[in-house]
């Protein structure tokens, strides 16, 4: 049980965190209410549709541009932790494995998936 | 670099699909994308017979091997994509189909095939066959502005989706008894630690073959069948029911025989009633479909069960049937959609066929030879393979079983000849004639080929199918 003493510790440490900043603020902070602070919170914008309404479907495919490179990095990670013991054949096919996933940004990009009219 | 010898076929067709990927928006015209899918196919199988070595080799630490078991498969799936490439080049050009990105979703999807009939790790087996069903999700829906289309693609979705977690499932109780996911690993641990009656391990094997029941569309796991083939475009219907099907049973076959040698008194009893539903739901319900596509789907169904049969005694020679069976039924319904193909939205529905014979006799002799083989009717490839399949049931003590089979092969007669007597019998409503493209004559006369050959030398394909 001794190794996962960190995490407990890391899960304690970010809570603590969390929970202080929300008490502080709210101790601490100046209150004003107004009707606009009082409306739900939409990146800045006036909300001028219900949350369950429609979304724009580039949305989408940001999300899925985004899983692209997410997945990517969530296999280089674990690969530069192993690195020196895998040697130059780890290193070739890494490379083959991001000049694939290239190959499917390069089509996304081709189709003119990244330009947000 | 061994182990890349035991990939060449998928490395050649990933290869290609990724070609196709980077060129997508310059090629406009299926017709030019088309010959560099059957070049890939061919060079596949010939790799299949040039870089494998005649004995069986494994390879990426001892989850991929490539067997004659693999190799017949693999030889099947070039095949069929071959085929199914050939089939499509007129239907995409008039949907307005983006034809690269088509191609390269086929060249997937038979990659992933190839892989799961080269597995011998559950997650290999895993990974192959989602890469076969992700692909046809696609490829179902592919023809983005028919609501039919896409309506299929989302059932197939979701339906799938839940086999393949009822699959990974499985996987994961046989790992938590076993502690193992390889085949061979699984099957002496069961036999060594005596655990062939561990509930967790029954509860595996049961979870693993419903995943592989729903590849195959074999009842109860074949509510998706109909709706799938009737919303797709012909050619992806066709590439589903010869590939997909010959992706489960390979899977299938080689799961049961292999890793779950010592369980085969409780896999066997599944396969049977597997078998038996298959069998009767798809001859029963196939009778009253007014849609060629959709009466293919039950006989889709129906050849499930007929050749699951072969597996039910889990003998080699049993399995060698079902493997002959997998291989010739691909090759007739291929053979029996390009049909369905050739004579384009005429050939959709039954009444569509009144009187081919005089306006069409060639694409009326070709559909018959198909529906024969389809029925199991002396000389085709059909007959045989419909034998081998019933005989190893027969040698296994399933007299019922094997009765039973006959029967509903005698009630599908009723359907499949049904459409015969229209082609021959009826008068023609329309008299226009139509010239075939010269991909489809090819590929129809490469069915045909297929279904006289293995009728008339049933053993040239008996030799090869060797099981694991």
């Amino acid at each position: 049980m001794r190794e996962y003493t960190g995490i407990v510790v890391a899960f304690v440490l970010a809570g603590a965190f969390a929970a202080a900043n929300i008490i502080l603020a709210s101790v601490l902070g100046p209150k004003k209410p107004s009707p606009v602070k009082a409306e739900p919170f939409e990146c800045g914008q006036v909300p001028f549709a219900l949350p369950i309404g429609r979304l724009s479907v580039r949305f989408y495919l940001t999300a899925i541009l985004f899983i692209l490179f997410d997945v990517e990095l969530v296999f280089l990670y674990p690969w530069a932790v192993v690195y020196r013991t895998l040697g130059g054949s780890g290193l070739v096919e890494m490379v083959v494995f991001l000049a694939v996933l290239m190959v499917g940004f390069f089509y996304a990009w081709d189709n003119g998936a990244l330009e947000w009219q | 670099m061994t182990d890349l010898v035991t990939v060449v076929p998928e490395l050649i067709l990933s290869g290609t699909a990724v070609v196709l990927i980077l060129v997508a928006r310059r090629v406009r015209r299926a017709r030019s994308a088309a010959p560099w899918v059957v070049v890939a196919a061919v060079a596949a199988a010939f790799s299949l017979w040039a870089f494998s070595p005649a004995t069986s080799m494994t390879g990426f630490g001892g989850t991929i091997a490539s067997d004659r078991y693999a190799r017949f498969f693999s030889l099947l799936f070039s095949g069929n994509l071959a085929l199914a490439a050939l089939l499509s080049v007129r239907h995409l050009d008039s949907e307005r189909v983006q034809p690269a990105e088509y191609f390269a979703l086929l060249l997937l999807a038979s990659t992933g095939m190839m892989f799961a009939v080269a597995a011998v790790d559950l997650l290999i087996l895993y990974l192959g066959l989602e890469l076969m069903t992700l692909c046809s999700y696609v490829l179902v829906g592919i023809v983005r502005d028919k609501p039919a289309g896409n309506e299929a693609s989302i059932k197939y979705f979701f339906l799938g989706s839940f086999a393949s977690a009822l699959l990974l499932y499985g996987i994961a109780l046989t790992y938590g008894v076993t502690g193992a996911t390889d085949f061979s690993a699984i099957a002496s641990t069961v036999s060594r630690n005596g655990v062939t009656r561990h509930p967790m391990l029954l509860a595996g094997v049961g979870l693993v073959s419903g995943g592989l029941a729903f590849k195959i569309a074999a009842v109860p796991f074949h509510a998706w069948a109909p709706d799938v083939y009737q919303g797709a475009m012909a050619p992806v219907a066709a590439f589903l029911s010869a590939g997909s099907k010959a992706a489960g049973l390979a899977a299938f076959v080689r799961v049961c025989l292999v890793a779950f040698a010592p369980e085969q008194r409780i896999w066997s009893v599944m396969v049977v009633a597997l078998a038996a539903l298959s069998v009767m739901t798809g001859s029963l319900l196939a009778i009253s479909q007014s849609r060629m596509k959709r009466m293919l789907a039950y006989s889709s169904i129906a050849h499930a069960g007929y050749a699951l049969l072969g597996l039910v005694p889990g003998t080699p020679e049993g399995a060698s049937a079902t493997m002959t069976y997998a291989f010739v039924y691909a090759f007739m319904t291929l053979g029996a959609f390009g049909v369905v193909i050739a004579l384009g939205p005429r050939g959709e529905n039954l009444n569509g066929y009144r009187g081919l014979s005089t306006t069409a006799p060639g694409t009326a002799a070709v559909m018959f030879l198909f529906l024969l083989s389809l029925t199991g009717i002396p000389p085709t490839a059909g007959f045989t393979a419909k034998f081998a399949v019933i005989l190893s049931a027969v040698r296994a003590g399933y007299i019922g079983l094997a009765v039973l089979a006959v029967l509903c092969s005698v009630v599908s007669a009723f359907f499949y000849l049904r459409v015969a007597v229209l082609m021959y019998m009826t008068e023609p409503q329309e008299s226009e004639s139509a010239r075939l493209p010269v991909s489809v004559v090819a590929a129809l006369a490469i069915a045909a080929a297929v279904t006289i050959v293995g009728g008339i030398f049933p053993n040239t394909l008996a030799v090869w199918a060797i099981p694991p």
